[in-house]
């Protein structure tokens, strides 16, 4: 008995072992690049990084980054001008684009349309729309120079809070033991592809089991989400208008990215009555007929990024 | 609870420790436990099920008990019948009852006459009830025809018909293997426990590689068949062939290993069905426990191939349309039986149904000769053409697929819709051909190779594959629990 002990702890060393260099030789996980807080308190990448994103367990999208000067993913470094004609993008991981080479971003493609343009790209995933007038507002001497700002909100996801403080969790993976298990590709590797998920939610399922699984979800009425929905809407609405007052907001130059069949009506119309401005995506992504979406997550596949970009180019274009 | 779940692979190791460091001195002790470990096996997917097993276990207890005490032979067959109306009973109640019922309004339907259907059942099927009343049926059997004497030992019995490994999906064991493995105390085996993780790596690798990695694209294939070519619709149905056989016997692999962790020996279930040269030999080799248990149970006692020509061919027509109809109360299954019994029906009117049943392809060479592998693709794909019925959703689905292939018939590259890089599939499957066919000759030895640094790269290159195909989104449960 010992003997099979010994030889299967043996041999289960010696696997990870060599899972650890099939994931390495093979490049089959993301790179991590570092993050930090900078000194006005923007959470950023650390800049002149490079490595590889790769998602799907077969490398199915695999694509090179660099993190720039200025702690964003791009080709170019941002220098604004009062000369040139500069568009900043700023938003979430699908401004970011860690998912696509960093010669083929969404900046890039609007850029190979419209001559003479520096598209700057200030994106960072999970960055909501706090995270976004903050990051202005900070570098407000350098974006004042910058003709024309587009946010891409998600209004569901973006406006859960109504002033921006330094986000906590995301900064934990900062830390030494965070850093050193990522450091560890087939742990790394293994969580990417949601093979840790049953062991997360096993203590879940274990009380389930000995409660009987009696214990249904109450399901909401129609009326009660709708209820709730507009609740939600109202605050939503609420931290929009508190953000945009703690950090400005200049309409001239100031745009929004969204997708208006996600976008509850209420929202719309405060929008319009107010002078806002936005580019809406949804019909664009709609009316494609190859897909827009990738295949492991739901970020923009070069298709849909080309959409995204065209439909930005048209839009400076016009103005 | 599952094989392929993280339940199972921290139920196993526990079960394992406690039953060989606790409980090695006596029997009872081991019996008790490993009832225990079964029913909270069985009870962990839904216990209200667990009552149907311990009637079943009673039941056919005390029949065995009733059969040998009498000496007459009308009395023991009464109590035979007893016990084969007992679990058929079940079966059909919980597996039939709604298959009659509307294929009766259908038929009437058909006549002109329309019945609305009150009778129908909302009742869930029982996981692993096909199984465990053919083994606790075969039990009775065997105590019938005077092959196995009762265990008074109720115990031992019931850790019999509920043994986990086996006991949702089989292999149906026979009482006279397995009953008597039960009644004697095990010891601690090393070889045979390093055996036991060696299959249960293989039926791991054949599940969740195989069998999963393909059930997207033959799920989207079988979905959509009337916007697809025939190359893709014939594309989709040998997926399927690979699909299936990944899937159940990964799950007989995984249950005799997990059996040999508990010095339990089962009965092999599939002997690489892929590399039948005939449909007979194909028979010979695919669900072997449960072929094995239609010939000692149907076939021999209705005359077998001893009676005259004709009644051997509706012998065989017999257990082919009984056999289709175990699997599921649905018409697609019946044809699945029938196009089987045509198909070997021939083969056994020519004596050629037993030539192949002591050798394997390429029995003397390393390569299989030019005949041989013709033999091969001709039976894989008459027994994959059958699959259309076993898959599709109803025989006018099957039909309509068939029709497909026909009217549609030219060629079109395949794109899955979520866009899955099919060249990953094909090579995925092309390699476990080729490695099946070099381990072709011991399926209890999937890793049979002397070099040590050989066997570790394998041992590691199938855990990596499994780490390559696994999806979280994908329903994991086996193909064969809806049987």
């Amino acid at each position: 008995m010992k003997r099979l002990f010994l030889k299967c702890f043996i041999y289960a060393i010696l696997i990870v072992f060599a899972l650890e260099v099939y994931v390495r030789a093979f490049h089959l996980t993301k790179d991590y690049p570092s993050r930090y807080i900078d000194n006005y308190g923007v959470e950023k990448w650390v800049p002149n990084q490079s490595g590889f994103s790769v998602t799907g367990n077969r490398r199915q999208n695999f694509s090179e980054y660099h993190i720039n000067n200025s702690g964003f993913n791009s080709y170019r470094e941002y220098n604004p001008t009062k000369d040139k004609i500069e568009v900043a993008l700023v938003g979430d991981s699908f401004i970011e684009g860690f998912h696509q080479h960093y010669y083929n971003s969404i900046g890039k493609k609007i850029e190979n349309r419209i001559k003479d343009i520096d598209i700057y790209e200030f994106g960072y995933a999970g960055y909501d729309f706090a995270d976004q007038l903050h990051l202005v507002h900070s570098y407000k001497k350098e974006f004042d120079l910058i003709d024309h700002v587009i946010f891409g909100l998600k209004f569901e996801n973006d406006l859960t809070r109504g002033e921006y403080v330094v986000v906590k969790d995301r900064m934990r993976l900062e830390t030494p033991l965070f850093k050193t298990l990522r450091e560890i590709k087939i742990l790394a590797y293994a969580q990417s592809i949601g093979i840790i998920d049953p062991v997360r939610k096993a203590p879940g399922k274990l009380i389930s089991f000995f409660k009987g699984n009696n214990k249904q979800k109450t399901e909401l009425t129609e009326e009660e989400q709708l209820l709730k929905d507009t609740e939600n809407n109202k605050t939503y609405l609420k931290n929009f208008k508190n953000l945009i007052h703690l950090y400005g907001y200049d309409k001239r130059r100031y745009t929004l990215l969204i997708d208006k069949s996600k976008t509850p009506k209420m929202f719309l119309d405060y929008l319009d009555n107010n002078g806002f401005r936005y580019i809406d995506f949804s019909k664009a992504l709609e009316a494609s007929n190859k897909p827009t979406d990738l295949l492991y997550d739901k970020h923009w596949n070069n298709n849909g990024r080309s959409i995204i970009a065209r439909l930005i180019a048209d839009y400076i274009n016009k103005n | 609870m599952v094989f392929n779940s993280l339940e199972f692979f921290v139920f196993l190791p526990i079960v394992f420790i406690v039953y060989w460091f606790f409980l090695k001195r006596t029997v009872k002790g081991q019996n008790l436990f490993l009832l225990l470990a079964s029913y909270f096996f069985y009870g962990w997917w839904d216990w209200r099920f667990l009552s149907l097993i311990f009637l079943s276990t009673v039941v056919d207890y005390l029949i065995g008990l009733k059969i040998h005490a009498n000496e007459e032979k009308h009395k023991r067959k009464l109590w035979l019948w007893c016990s084969v109306v007992f679990n058929v009973g079940l079966l059909g109640f919980f597996k039939y009852f709604n298959f009659f019922i509307d294929s009766w309004i259908d038929a009437c339907h058909l006549i002109g006459y329309d019945i609305k259907s009150t009778w129908t059942l909302r009742v869930l099927l029982p996981v692993g009830i096909s199984f465990y009343t053919f083994q606790t049926m075969s039990y009775s059997f065997d105590i019938y025809y005077k092959r196995l004497k009762p265990t008074k030992d109720f115990l031992g019995f019931a850790a019999f018909v509920s043994f986990f490994p086996q006991l949702v999906a089989g292999p149906i064991e026979r009482a006279s293997n397995l009953l008597s493995q039960i009644l004697t105390k095990r010891t601690f085996n090393y070889e045979q426990c390093v055996a036991g993780l060696k299959l249960i790596l293989w039926g791991l690798f054949k599940k969740v590689v195989v069998a999963d990695g393909i059930a997207p694209i033959v799920d989207d294939i079988f979905s959509n068949y009337g916007n697809y070519p025939a190359s893709t619709l014939v594309l989709g149905v040998t997926l399927f062939s690979f699909q299936v056989y990944g899937d159940f016997s990964g799950y007989s692999d995984i249950a005799i290993g997990t059996a040999k962790l508990f010095g339990i020996e089962l009965m092999s279930n599939f002997k690489f069905p892929n590399f039948s040269r005939n449909v007979a030999e194909y028979w010979q080799r695919w669900h072997v426990s449960l072929s094995t248990w239609f010939r000692h149970y149907v076939y021999i006692p209705l005359g077998g191939s001893r009676v005259s020509k004709v009644k051997s061919v509706r012998n065989i027509c017999i257990i082919f349309l009984v056999s289709g109809f175990w699997h599921g109360a649905n018409w697609t299954f019946i044809f699945w039986g029938a196009f089987h019994a045509l198909a070997f029906i021939p083969v056994f009117l020519m004596g050629r149904n037993t030539i192949y049943k002591n050798s394997v392809v390429g029995e003397h060479s390393i390569f299989p000769s030019l005949v041989e592998i013709g033999q091969v693709l001709l039976t894989f794909s008459i027994v994959t053409f059958s699959r259309i019925f076993f898959r599709s959703e109803s025989i006018t689905d099957a039909f309509n697929f068939i029709e497909r292939i026909v009217s549609n018939f030219y060629y079109a590259p395949y794109y899955h819709p979520l866009g899955y890089r099919m060249v990953d599939y094909y090579i995925l499957i092309f390699i476990f051909v080729i490695y099946e066919y070099i381990i072709r000759k011991d399926e209890r030895s999937p890793f049979k190779f002397k070099s040590r640094v050989v066997r570790f790269i394998i041992y590691s290159i199938v855990i990596m594959a499994m780490l390559l195909f696994y999806d979280s989104s994908i329903d994991r449960s086996f193909i064969y629990f809806q049987f």
